[in-house]
């Protein structure tokens, strides 16, 4: 029985860690470590993205764990990445309690953390941090001048600084177009079941929202479908997520986290920077609003295009200041 | 009083009993599995597999017949394998349920990475996968409330009503479902008697399987349209919960995974009143250890009422 019990865990845990070798043909060895799981078509999947830039570009190891949501995979999939690899990506602001100890164990080790700052952390460490609040801000103007209700809304994965970040940057914007404009918000509290998503994303439906923001990872998925049951919209995030349903998705808050790992690490020298913390702005053109290809029916009409560019000149010259959930 | 009336209405009502289909499903397979004394605790991963089982059925036949066929023959193999580790094998029911979960969890996304070459969710190349046809009776729709809440919903919805009157009707009112519950409770009586209990088992966990799977079909081509990795998402665990609640008997099964349903509802649209969401989601876990206290307490009562009329 218990040879039985520990050979399907072993099966279990083999099935479960899918680990990619490549072929070596510099000396970097780039890990990236995902906090949740990979395929949610936006934040993680964007990462690997940028890392498989990074391997046909300059032919650079890689290997990318998986930490599925789960705190005790955090730490050990840390120091195993650190192991065998000289770069280390964190992705997910979940790895903040871990990577100071990381750090100091692997001091020739350099890491990279993704969505969260730590500074005064050793002097391997440099943080990413987004400015997605600004490109929310672009998105919930568009959502509050197309809503017809005057009631949009929103489904956060949790109630958490990063998520709150973007929520706070869309009901300005919201309120910029349209100050009478209202926005509901709704927590799933999970990132990777989407029949809750469509709960949430009904419910705000029901109540009188016509345009949902999907902030929640593969949560996100059933907002869209919510949007396609109910004849209503709904807006991506992180990647431009149009393609997925181009009749119901207006646009994507783009967030571009594996062009801003492509630049860090294939310029290591002169882009990386330990002990910092690195916004990637709407200005350095990490963060922007995405429409799809033409192919795709447009919602967004060009003139609302166009105020919408008008705005992003705004805040990249500092015109417009947004509000922020960080610190 | 307006804001109240914006968090009890018919949505409210829908969201109860659309977050209650699959935990229904599941259930009934669960409380067979109950009833002849190896209560399988791994039907939430009987229910993953069933999920991703159906959208492969339907993406490759390419209709959602082949996609429910699938879901029912895997569950058939899965509750077969249950039955040979816990009846034939001896080992631990419960042992054998977390292996299924944590397998489940495993094989589920290596298939999808393996024969997709997709992962997180999945999503048919070609377009749109088929799914589960949504019932509608025009004449219906004519009656405010009653037919906004029981039209349109997806086939196995309804199937879902049929089987909780079906299983009750085959459990306490034939002879079969007679020999099943003393395959649980005595099955020496019952083998005095001619009868299997080894077979009755058997026939059990191989509904327990298909009950599971089917349950998994609605949520991958029912309640959504398509397969996402852990979608079951403890599911499983919340019908394990309202079985033993419901005391196994399909229709309190029932009403307890209704109750927990709208739990589930009233703790998101709380949400909106500025409570905080990290407590509305403990909301359905907290209200299944109210529901268990109950049990317990109600148990108690009817033993000391007992015990006095046997003083008498």
């Amino acid at each position: 029985m218990k040879k039985l019990l520990s050979l399907m865990l072993a099966l279990a845990l083999c099935l479960s860690a899918m680990i990619v070798p490549a072929l070596a043909e510099s000396d970097l060895a780039v890990a990236v470590v995902v906090a949740g799981t990979l395929g949610d078509r936006g934040f993680y999947d964007s990462s690997v993205e940028g890392l498989n830039q990074l391997v046909g570009d300059h032919g650079v190891a890689s290997k990318v764990f998986e930490c599925k949501e789960d705190a005790s995979l955090y730490e050990s999939s840390l120091y195993d990445a650190a192991d065998t690899c000289n770069v280390v990506i964190a992705v997910g602001w979940q790895f903040w309690d871990y990577l100071a100890t990381a750090c100091a164990e692997y001091p020739e080790v350099k890491f990279i953390f993704i969505d969260n700052g730590l500074d005064g952390v050793g002097d391997n460490l440099m943080s990413i941090i987004y400015a997605q609040n600004e490109g929310s801000f672009l998105v919930g103007y568009i959502a509050a001048k197309l809503s017809k209700t005057g009631k949009i809304g929103v489904v956060g994965g949790e109630d958490a600084a990063t998520i709150n970040d973007f929520i706070v940057g869309y009901e300005a914007g919201a309120k910029y177009a349209n100050p009478d404009v209202v926005v509901e918000r709704q927590y799933a509290q999970t990132y990777e079941d989407p029949a809750k998503g469509k709960e949430c994303a009904l419910a705000l439906y029901d109540g009188g929202c016509d345009i949902v923001f999907a902030v929640a990872g593969k949560t996100g998925e059933g907002v869209f479908e919510a949007a396609a049951e109910t004849g209503n919209y709904a807006i991506g995030v992180d990647s431009d997520q149009k393609y997925i349903n181009p009749d119901v998705i207006l646009c994507s808050m783009v967030k571009q986290v594996g062009k801003s790992i492509y630049d860090v690490v294939a310029d290591l020298d002169g882009k990386y920077q330990p002990g910092k913390i690195w916004t990637a702005d709407m200005e350095t053109g990490y963060i922007d609003v995405a429409y799809g290809t033409d192919d795709m029916v447009q919602q967004v009409s060009p003139e609302l295009k166009a105020e919408v560019e008008a705005l992003k000149a705004k805040i990249i010259s500092g015109e417009i200041e947004v509000p922020t959930a960080l610190n | 009083m307006n804001e109240l009336a914006s968090i009890l209405n018919i949505g409210l009502l829908q969201n109860t009993l659309r977050t209650a289909t699959p935990v229904v499903l599941c259930a009934l397979g669960c409380l067979m599995t109950d009833h002849v004394g190896m209560m399988n605790i791994g039907c939430d991963g009987m229910m993953l597999i069933g999920a991703f089982a159906a959208v492969m059925g339907s993406w490759l036949g390419g209709s959602w017949m082949t996609g429910l066929l699938l879901a029912l023959a895997i569950g058939l193999i899965l509750g077969l394998f249950y039955g040979v580790f816990v009846i034939k094998l001896k080992s631990d029911e419960f042992i054998i349920g977390v292996a299924l979960n944590i397998f489940a969890g495993g094989v589920t996304t290596f298939l999808l990475r393996e024969l997709t070459g997709q992962s997180g969710t999945f999503h048919a190349p070609e377009g749109n996968l088929s799914v589960l046809p949504r019932l509608n009776a025009a004449w219906l729709d004519n009656i405010p409330v009653i037919g906004q809440i029981f039209n349109n919903n997806t086939l196995l919805v309804y199937v879902s009503w049929i089987l909780v009157l079906v299983c009750w009707v085959l459990l306490y009112r034939t002879p079969a479902g007679f020999w099943f519950r003393s395959a649980g409770e005595h099955p020496q009586s019952l083998r005095s008697a001619g009868k299997s209990p080894e077979k009755m088992k058997y026939i059990a966990s191989v509904l327990c399987g298909m009950l599971a799977c089917l349950s998994g079909a609605h949520l991958s081509m029912g309640y959504l349209t398509t397969f996402s990795e852990n979608m079951s998402n403890s599911r499983g665990f919340i019908a394990v919960a309202c079985v033993i609640f419901g005391r196994s008997n399909p229709p309190k099964v029932f009403l307890a995974a209704l109750l927990f349903g709208f739990i589930d509802a009233l703790g998101m649209r709380l949400q909106t009143f500025g409570i905080s969401s990290a407590l509305t989601s403990t909301f359905p876990y907290i209200g299944t250890v109210l529901m268990m206290v109950l049990l317990v307490w109600r148990n108690e009562q009817k033993k000391k009422k007992l015990a006095v009329s046997g003083l008498r």
